[in-house]
């Protein structure tokens, strides 16, 4: 059974489809790369499936449960861990603190009894833990201001992680990152899945998509036009036609 | 009749509204600040009438320099007080210009006496039946002078270069700099226009009431905040709309509201109820 | 005595008013222009129950719950709208609280409610009442900040969205911080109604408000120990210096309006922006 389940999924805003009924499944295990050209309905999917935008059809399911109605805080509390692409950190916190606060999940699940849990030290140790996974232990006690963008990048996805998250949905990691950092960056995702941990991938470099995942799934105009291993869905026409567009296919041809 | 009265009343009050109100959100729609002071230059605007006129006998020049006079306060009030400060958290220029407000009351307090100013020979008081319609010259003037200055905003925002460069400005200040608009300039610009029509609301109020005091301010000040809210905060039509509306509302509420809620509130009441509805006010995007 | 007494009363009144203000502008973020709505809520209840002979306790109790429930009703308006919207809906419960109670005949209409009886526990007792009242309220406050709710409210007043993402309940948060808040100014009114046994509409005019939220704003929204030197400051130079009394708002005004040009962070963000200052300049030695 897959993890996350979306079928027929239509998003209009005005009279525009921004997604017409697409469908797919994250399988537990996977790195599925969610890929398309800009405008193609990547970020509206992501979108839905965090809760920020309403489909006007279509379900999103996790394990079978239908999550079309909860808010967001809920789905993150049912294991949907989500990195933004325009990093958000508490600037008045220091990173390590900005895990602990996604750490201690526990702690902040009932609001009234929050008052009365005190203890940080687990949560701050743990959170050391994550930051070292995503490499970036060093700066651990520094504040966001006094970090480089990617440092922030991979604090995001450390925050995500530090839910425990059943899959991990991340909104275009490699943006902004070099051709060095953005591999790097790309390794540390490949090694998170390694040890089990499943990941839907947005993400707009195509070199590092076909490197790292396992399936893919292409959007273009908001329907979908692809699905399957990486190799075999960017040889196909199509995707090409997407990206490249079809009168300069046809130019070349 | 009575229904009549009132609203024209009611429309009255509301292009008074009107006239504070677009001030205010034009500066909104540009800094994204509440100009809470705004209402101390409309005080300022007053008093600039009635002791121009009292002394020089001239409500042309009293007008003149109600408006040249506050638009100027504006600007200094913009570059001293503002300014610094437009990179911080919304809440710190708006509490800092509630602070500005309360010190620009109590000056004004100091500087011209609790009890007010009158008008020595008061103008405009005479009434004057235009179709039909028995209205002061006064309160002529003011449903005339909101139309031509709000009037006359719209000509500059739509059919001038300059109000090319501002509307450009409001909508995205970094790609209409790289256009070589000066963005400092259309801050003043804005600052100056905006305090120009405060400044004749409050002398246009000032010959209404024969009476300059230095609380005047106070309950336009909050209620015009009501009023750009409701308008959808920046947007200049909504602001018109939302003005007009309360003045005729608070006309007809307090007959028929006035046992349970005083004036004041009925705008609020109002806001409230509409912000419950429509989280951004009524117009947002206009 | 008596005078210094009734002075000092009426300081911790005040501090028990901006902390409580303090725990939703200061600790969760949400700019409430309207706080002293609740006071008058507390004051209104309370004293229109002891003059019904119900006992003082459990009058100050009601007006606790009664401002409490408003402040929960405001709290769900406050998950509707957001920053400016916010800040003037509040300000607009203000007003409506006040043309409200103004119209009321029950209520006492503009004359108020006056000979409010005497709680009977004598000047000292009163005194040693409202201080227990402070005290209390501070460990509160401190016991938030220190636990975890204190640091999701750090994180809501910076960023709710973010803060919803990694799986935090932002809205039952907020209406904590409110249903707080809010009760503990009921708590403040109610103690206020019987220190000075007379109140009317006036008492809780928006200036109040602004003084309230001045306290905060100028001790450093979210530092204990600055808004309670600032409140405890504010509330005693006017009484202290009589010609202050007179120039007592143009104080005020300018005070509000030079902390936040100078310093946004108020005395807190001072003491803070110096030590930030040092940390800073020791590193960049560290650095060399």
């Amino acid at each position: 059974m897959s993890l996350l389940e979306i079928r027929d999924i239509s998003v209009r805003f005005g009279g525009v489809h921004a997604l017409e009924q697409v469908s797919l499944n994250l399988n537990p295990g996977e790195i599925l790369g969610l890929i398309g050209p800009n405008g193609a309905g990547k970020t509206t999917m992501l979108r839905v499936i965090t809760g920020v935008v309403k489909a006007n059809h279509g379900e999103v399911k996790l394990e079978g449960e239908l999550l079309n109605n909860l808010p967001i805080h809920v789905r993150v509390r049912k294991g949907m861990g989500f990195a933004q692409q325009i990093m958000r950190p508490f600037r008045e916190m220091t990173l390590v603190e900005n895990v602990a606060l996604a750490a201690g999940f526990k702690h902040t699940q009932y609001p009234w009894l929050s008052l009365f849990r005190f203890e940080r030290n687990e949560a701050l140790r743990e959170s050391r833990k994550w930051l070292a996974k995503v490499g970036i232990e060093d700066v651990a006690d520094s504040f966001p201001e006094a970090v480089p963008l990617g440092y922030l990048k991979r604090l995001e996805v450390a925050r995500a992680l530090a839910i425990r998250p059943r899959m991990l949905l991340l909104d275009e990691p490699l943006a902004g990152l070099n051709q060095a950092e953005a591999s790097a960056f790309a390794d540390i995702l490949f090694e998170l899945n390694h040890q089990g941990q499943t990941i839907l991938l947005i993400e707009h470099n195509l070199a590092e998509v076909r490197r790292i995942c396992t399936r893919l799934v292409v959007l273009d105009n908001g329907q979908k036009i692809a699905e399957g291993y990486p190799e075999k869905v960017l040889m196909q026409s199509s995707v090409q036609e997407a990206y490249i567009g079809k009168g300069n296919l046809n130019a070349k041809n | 009749m009575l229904y009549l009265e009132l609203f024209i009343q009611g429309l009255l009050q509301g292009s008074i509204y009107a006239l504070i109100a677009v001030g205010l959100t034009i500066v909104y729609g540009l800094l994204r600040i509440l100009h809470v002071a705004h209402a101390g230059l409309y005080t300022l605007g007053g008093y600039f009438g009635v002791l121009v006129f009292n002394i020089t006998g001239s409500l042309v020049l009293g007008g003149l320099v109600a408006m040249l006079g506050v638009g100027i306060f504006g600007i200094i009030i913009y570059r001293l007080c503002y300014q610094p400060i437009l990179d911080q958290p919304p809440y710190v220029p708006l509490i800092a210009s509630i602070g500005l407000f309360i010190a620009m009351e109590e000056l004004y307090r100091i500087l011209f006496g609790s009890y007010g100013v009158t008008y020595s020979n008061p103008p405009l008081q005479d009434m004057m039946p235009v179709g039909g319609i028995y209205l002061r010259q006064g309160e002529w003037v003011t449903i005339l002078a909101s139309i031509v200055l709000i009037g006359g905003l719209a000509w500059l925002s739509r059919k001038t270069r300059l109000g090319l460069a501002w509307r450009a400005t409001v909508t995205d200040a970094e790609m209409a700099e790289s256009f070589g608009i000066d963005p400092i300039r259309v801050r003043y610009l804005n600052f100056f226009i905006g305090s120009i029509l405060a400044g004749a609301a409050g002398m246009i109020v000032g010959i209404l009431n024969n009476l300059v005091e230095p609380t005047m301010g106070s309950v336009p000040s909050y209620k015009a905040l009501a009023i750009i809210v409701l308008g959808g905060l920046g947007s200049v039509r909504g602001t018109l709309v939302a003005a007009l509306s309360l003045g005729v509302i608070e006309s007809f509420g307090t007959i028929y509201l006035g046992e349970v809620l005083n004036r004041d509130a009925i705008a609020f009441v109002f806001l409230i109820l509409v912000l419950m509805v429509r989280p951004k006010g009524m117009f947002r995007g206009m | 005595m008596g005078f210094e007494i009734s002075l000092l009363t009426a300081m911790m009144i005040s501090i028990i008013g901006s902390l409580s203000l303090n725990l939703i502008t200061g600790f969760c973020g949400q700019v409430s222009l309207g706080h002293v709505a609740f006071v008058g809520i507390g004051a209104y209840t309370a004293s229109l129950m002891t003059k019904a002979a119900i006992p003082f306790f459990a009058a100050l109790v009601a007006g606790m719950i009664l401002a409490g429930i408003f402040g929960i009703i405001v709290g769900l308006a406050s998950l509707r709208v957001r920053h400016d919207f916010l800040a003037i809906t509040t300000m607009g419960v203000n007003f409506v609280f006040l043309g409200f109670v103004r119209q009321q005949e029950w209520l006492g209409g503009e004359l108020g409610v006056s000979s409010i009886p005497d709680p009977g526990l004598g000047k000292l007792g009163f005194l040693a009442l409202v201080f227990g009242c402070v005290v209390l309220v501070v460990l509160l406050s401190v016991q938030i900040r220190r636990s975890w709710m204190g640091y999701v409210f750090k994180a809501i007043s910076e960023d709710e969205d973010t803060a919803s993402m990694l799986g935090l309940d932002v809205s039952q948060y907020k209406l904590i911080a409110f249903a707080l808040g809010t009760s503990l100014a009921g708590l403040a009114g109610g103690l206020y109604a019987h220190h000075v046994r007379f109140i009317y509409p006036d008492s809780f005019a928006f200036v109040e408000s602004i003084t309230l939220l001045a306290m905060v704003v100028v001790g450093g929204n979210g530092s204990i120990w600055g808004v309670i030197l600032a409140s405890a400051f504010l509330s005693l130079l006017p009484q202290w210096f009589q010609f202050v009394d007179d120039y007592k708002l143009l104080l005020y005004g300018s005070l509000l309006f030079a902390v936040m040009r100078f310093s946004p962070g108020g005395l807190a963000g001072f003491a803070q922006l110096l030590i930030n200052h040092n940390r800073k300049s020791s590193k960049s030695k560290v650095d060399k």
